[in-house]
């Protein structure tokens, strides 16, 4: 590891580092100033993690493709309001994607579609066997991920690529509440320290 | 209250992964985060976890999106930065403050808004059926549009009976304190939902209230909604007679019987 690194990029998965994580903060202040090229530039990159992200959540591909789109339209209506001091570029593109799924799940609000979604959910296995690509992004992920207990990453990809509440993660496991935020926390804590090793 | 404090956080981890329950619950942490240097730390490097899940999730999207939301950007305006001070609470509902979050209605409106802005200025009004054949790049903003109100169709079936008629027409017309109102008219219903974007704020103490202004009288039609973020939530007006106008003015809290002020739009409703 670089020893100039601080604190921030510590932390920093080396996938933003390869992809350039200060050239997209760059990018995004200039698709600020209505630089659609910079915006296409942006596009090209992102719109993998992005349109990815949201099809695991979402699973069914034309609203994917219709949440992806907003996202992408909300990051170039949003642009000037990107803070790096929050964080990167990646991770502010990818996190409204998240959560733009995650909000398209909640405003749905008839049960029975919750309710076979929640059914729908792959064993995690499933999805670190589905990652398994490749991609040296999904390979690191993945050894991440099995380094974790198994409630551990259970926890986690329920939560994120199944667009699951802790309180569904723990119904789903069967295990209580309080148990769930702390596997959450603990597996993010170890998947953060796997993942901020090069 | 010391455990409580420790059982918030460890909500870390899951208000990173947007798996907090309910939007107060996730409110109710982002004060906490404002507050918990460590905890606002913490969330950081799990949003960093996060990010390497989603560029592990990469998929390769659709080739035909690329060209709908450039054309799509092309014709929204960017909003301009937000002015930030230190003395002001950071909070935000059910996010941190420098994540746009917007739910349901408000992010319909307001993305039908830019959108409708972007290709029909003031004057202007589109035939939502027409415009399929008119140019591809008018179709794939008709495909925007429906799949935005697709989605405020869940909220509300008044809205929902609207915006899923099958000939509606489009108007929006700048108002003279700035901003735009948009309206989506089923003339055989007679009905139409109204949107605006950009108006003014006011002081404390007025409304924005609507009216369908016709040749014999003048109808209250509601009063607009608090703006969220310049945009307004989609209301509904129902029982729009021949040479009614669609009018805007500026009332007293509660709203007036008949209005107070001159109009600040009144856009002609062809039914």
């Amino acid at each position: 590891m670089n020893p100039n690194d601080s604190d921030a990029s510590r932390f920093r998965p080396a996938t933003a580092d390869r992809r350039g994580e200060r050239d997209l903060d760059d990018l995004l202040v200039h698709v600020a100033r209505g630089d659609q090229g910079a915006f296409e530039t942006l596009y090209d990159r992102m719109v993998g993690p992005v349109y990815g992200v949201i099809r695991k959540v979402l699973r069914d591909p034309s609203q994917s493709e219709e949440v992806a789109q907003e996202v992408l339209l909300e990051v170039w209506r949003n642009a000037a309001r990107f803070d790096p001091a929050m964080g990167g570029a990646a991770t502010w593109v990818t996190t409204i994607a998240h959560r733009r799924a995650i909000d398209r799940i909640r405003s749905t609000t008839a049960a029975a579609r919750r309710e076979h979604r929640t059914a729908d959910v792959s064993p995690p296995h499933d999805e670190v066997a589905e990652a398994v690509e490749a991609s040296l992004d999904r390979e690191r992920v993945r050894r991440c991920l099995e380094g974790l207990t198994e409630v551990q990453r259970e926890s986690i990809t329920l939560a994120y690529y199944g667009g699951n509440s802790y309180r569904q993660v723990a119904e789903l496991l069967n295990v209580t509440l309080g148990a769930i935020k702390t596997r959450i926390r603990d597996g993010l804590i170890r998947m953060r320290d796997c993942l901020g090793v090069s | 209250m010391r455990f409580f404090r420790q059982d918030l956080h460890t909500l870390t981890g899951a208000y990173a992964l947007d798996a907090l329950d309910s939007a107060s619950e996730t409110a109710r942490f982002s004060r906490h985060l404002s507050r918990c240097q460590s905890c606002a730390a913490e969330v950081r490097g799990f949003r960093e976890v996060a990010t390497a899940m989603a560029f592990a999730a990469t998929t390769e999207a659709p080739a035909a999106m690329r060209e709908q939301v450039m054309t799509a950007a092309a014709r929204t305006r960017q909003l301009p930065p937000e002015i930030r001070t230190h003395a002001r609470p950071r909070r935000t509902r059910g996010s941190a403050p420098w994540i746009p979050w917007l739910s349901g209605a408000v992010a319909t409106a307001a993305i039908a808004v830019a959108v409708f802005f972007g290709f029909s200025q003031a004057h202007t009004q589109d035939q939502l059926n027409a415009a399929r054949a008119q140019s591809h790049a008018l179709a794939a903003e008709q495909a925007r549009v429906e799949a935005e109100l697709t989605q405020a169709r869940e909220h509300d079936q008044a809205l929902a009976q609207i915006l899923g008629a099958p000939h509606v027409t489009l108007l929006s017309h700048s108002t003279s304190k700035g901003g735009v109102a948009v309206v989506v008219l089923d003339a055989a219903t007679r009905k139409l939902v109204v949107a605006t974007s950009g108006l003014p704020a006011l002081p404390a103490g007025q409304v924005y209230q609507l009216w369908l202004i016709g040749p014999v009288k003048i109808v209250s039609a509601g009063l607009l909604p608090a703006a969220q973020a310049g945009v307004t939530t989609p209301v509904v007006a129902t029982g729009i007679v021949k040479g009614d106008k669609l009018g805007l003015t500026v009332e007293p809290a509660g709203g007036s019987k008949q209005p107070t002020t001159t109009p600040i739009v009144a856009l002609p409703l062809p039914v």
